[in-house]
């Protein structure tokens, strides 16, 4: 296998936030201690529910956080210590795209300002060719005519068009992976997957890879290589089929919370009340997810499973019971992965 | 669902609507253009019903549950006709001391998308949800608020009376403004995207929520939504909104199983791309 483009080593971030009382702080370890390998031209998704660290994740690998612990690093150089070229080469080749686009396009300048200002930047076209480049960039991320949009303000775009303008802004360089926190959950379903079928287009025809962060984990099964689970500030699961054959709990259970838009199923309709979830603050001895875990075992009390890899495949779960779940877990009929090319999604 | 569905039915027809909406604009006055937010749609909700209004953003969903419950601030209506009733009473005609006591007494409440941004952020739960409280007689006002978290799925709720809206998890205030909202003791519960900002697996606990307390009142429901996964799971019928128009009405079941109209199709298409594995399971 070829070397990561970046890789994660026990990397952890911790925020302290004053306690409401005033008095004294708590600690939340937002990452705990989790490794990871990005590859060229991978899409990488990294699920979870909010408050388990994917969008810290995000911003460690992108160096806008400096971890408390471990280290990050950029073709086998670590992050914090990058300096001059390589550390611009860093900032070429790793883009980022927003949750909310209209908060990460400066209200006050049209598209054409704003693109032309990275094109400066990183003199990427003279002065007198410029317009014509962007107006490439921005076909290619289906702005067409791209003459229709360069002019305008972002409050003069949807939300979707926003997004577009967002990720031709993140293309423009040609970076080899672009980290997208959320980039879909701003948008209405019909513009979700026209995103989606824009993220698929680019790989192809450019191979650059995507690391996007969600909690969807229907609209990561259509474009993902590889999944991680993160809970509570660890990847619990990681792998490429954690779909149709989930191997941790958790991931099982994010998985059956999805609502299918399936009337004669009516699960809410006869299940048992769910359990509540833990506060953020706590975390237990032995594995973490143990007080949402119908499945824990005495070891599970004791002793902190840490990500190991399956017998089969290339999937690591970090559960001390991942080999008796595998059978029960297995989804009927399932193992088949959705068609990845989203065939009828623009429709 | 089968057996809700059998029983409503057929007693439904005999019982006079709960909530009738009839022709229904409403046009805003933006800049020196005017949008049809709402133009001309027509509702009904009997008691007890859960109606699902589902539509893409900006087809004018929220703006229809905001114009019945006539809770339209700083807006310049360019448009405002139709015909209103709720329980008998005419909704347009009404003065708004009448319409303040409606909202108070067991009449309707409203629940919305992001509780942060309705709770008060300096005073405790308790005090929030006991304002909210319609008398009853036999409940202290304290008993009425440990009751009705009781209900909406709070347990301790001692403790939970002296917390800020800041000290609880999205869910918990969901929840707290679900318990707001029944305090008066509705015959109808708009709900506008009552679990889009929460994590799925919160989602569901809230959507459970709901939909006990729905049956265990005997309450109506409007349950506002881009999301059909909701529609499926808890809503009698559904109204497909596009452009400010009813495109589609229908028995949720045969909604999905026979969309009438291209874009409902397409919509139901769309919600089970975006959720590959259960076309297999």
């Amino acid at each position: 296998m070829t070397a990561p483009l970046l890789s994660l080593r026990g990397i952890e971030q911790t925020y302290s936030r004053r306690n409401a009382s005033g008095w004294g702080s708590t600690t939340v370890r937002a990452v705990d201690g989790v490794d990871l390998d990005v590859f060229e031209g991978e899409t990488l998704a990294v699920v979870g529910e909010s408050g388990s660290g994917k969008s810290t994740l995000a911003k460690l690998l992108l160096m806008l956080n400096s971890p408390t612990n471990g280290k990050a690093f950029f073709k086998g150089e670590e992050l914090g210590s990058l300096r001059g070229p390589l550390q611009r080469e860093f900032r070429r080749d790793v883009q980022a795209v927003f949750q909310d686009p209209a908060s990460s396009l400066n209200p006050r300048m049209t598209v054409e300002t704003a693109l032309r200002f990275i094109v400066k930047r990183h003199a990427l076209r003279s002065v007198s060719d410029t317009r014509r480049f962007l107006a490439e960039c921005l076909t290619r991320v289906g702005l067409n005519p791209p003459e229709r949009y360069l002019d305008r303000y972002p409050h003069e775009l949807s939300g979707g068009q926003q997004q577009r303008v967002a990720i031709a802004r993140a293309m423009m360089i040609a970076p080899k992976v672009i980290v997208a926190d959320e980039p879909l959950s701003s948008l209405d379903v019909s513009v979700q997957a026209q995103i989606l079928d824009l993220m698929r287009d680019l790989r192809r025809s450019t191979n650059v890879g995507f690391v996007v962060i969600s909690h969807d984990l229907g609209a990561m099964q259509s474009i993902s290589d590889r999944t991680a689970v993160m809970y509570r500030g660890r990847i619990v699961e990681i792998g490429d089929d954690i779909y149709a054959r989930p191997k941790h709990p958790y991931t099982k259970l994010l998985l059956d919370a999805r609502l299918t838009a399936d009337p004669t199923r009516g699960r809410i309709r006869s299940m048992a009340p769910a359990p509540s979830i833990p506060p953020l603050a706590t975390t237990p001895e032995g594995c973490r997810f143990r007080p949402r875990c119908d499945y824990a075992v005495a070891l599970c009390e004791t002793a902190d499973p840490i990500l190991r890899p399956m017998h089969s495949g290339q999937t690591q779960v970090a559960c001390h019971r991942a080999e008796d779940l595998l059978r029960l877990f297995e989804i009927p009929g399932g193992g088949k992965r959705a068609p990845s090319t989203g065939d009828g999604l623009t429709a | 669902m089968n057996t809700s569905q059998d029983s409503d039915i057929p007693a439904s027809s005999s019982q006079p609507l709960l909530l009738d909406v009839k022709d229904l604009h409403v046009h805003l006055r933006i800049g020196n253009q005017i949008v049809r937010a709402v133009d001309g749609i027509s509702l009904e909700v009997r008691h007890g019903e859960c109606v699902g209004i589902v539509g893409e953003s900006g087809s004018g969903k929220s703006t229809t549950a905001r114009a019945i419950t006539k809770l339209m601030p700083n807006v310049s209506l360019a448009r405002f006709s139709g015909d209103l009733r709720f329980d008998g009473l005419d909704l347009l005609a009404m003065a708004d001391r009448d319409l303040r006591r409606l909202r108070k007494d067991s009449g309707f409440s409203m629940i919305f998308q992001d509780p942060l941004g309705y709770l008060n952020p300096t005073q405790r739960i308790g005090k929030q949800i006991g304002e909210a409280v319609s008398r009853d007689g036999g409940l202290s006002r304290e008993q009425s608020v440990w009751s009705l978290l009781d209900e909406v799925g709070l347990p301790d709720a001692r403790n939970l009376v002296r917390r800020y809206p800041h000290e609880l998890s999205g869910g918990m205030r969901q929840r707290v403004m679900i318990a707001i909202a029944l305090a008066s003791r509705p015959k109808l519960l708009f709900a506008d995207e009552p679990t889009t900002a929460l994590d799925a697996t919160v989602q569901l606990q809230v959507l459970q929520t709901l939909y006990r307390v729905q049956r265990e009142r005997n309450m109506a429901v409007v349950i506002i939504t881009h999301d059909l996964g909701v529609v499926a799971e808890l809503c009698d019928r559904v109204y497909v909104m596009h452009s400010g128009k009813v495109i589609e009405t229908a028995a949720t079941q045969d909604l999905f199983a026979r969309p009438r109209h291209a874009y409902s199709a397409r919509l139901i298409d769309l919600s089970t791309h975006l959720n590959p594995t259960e076309r297999y399971a």
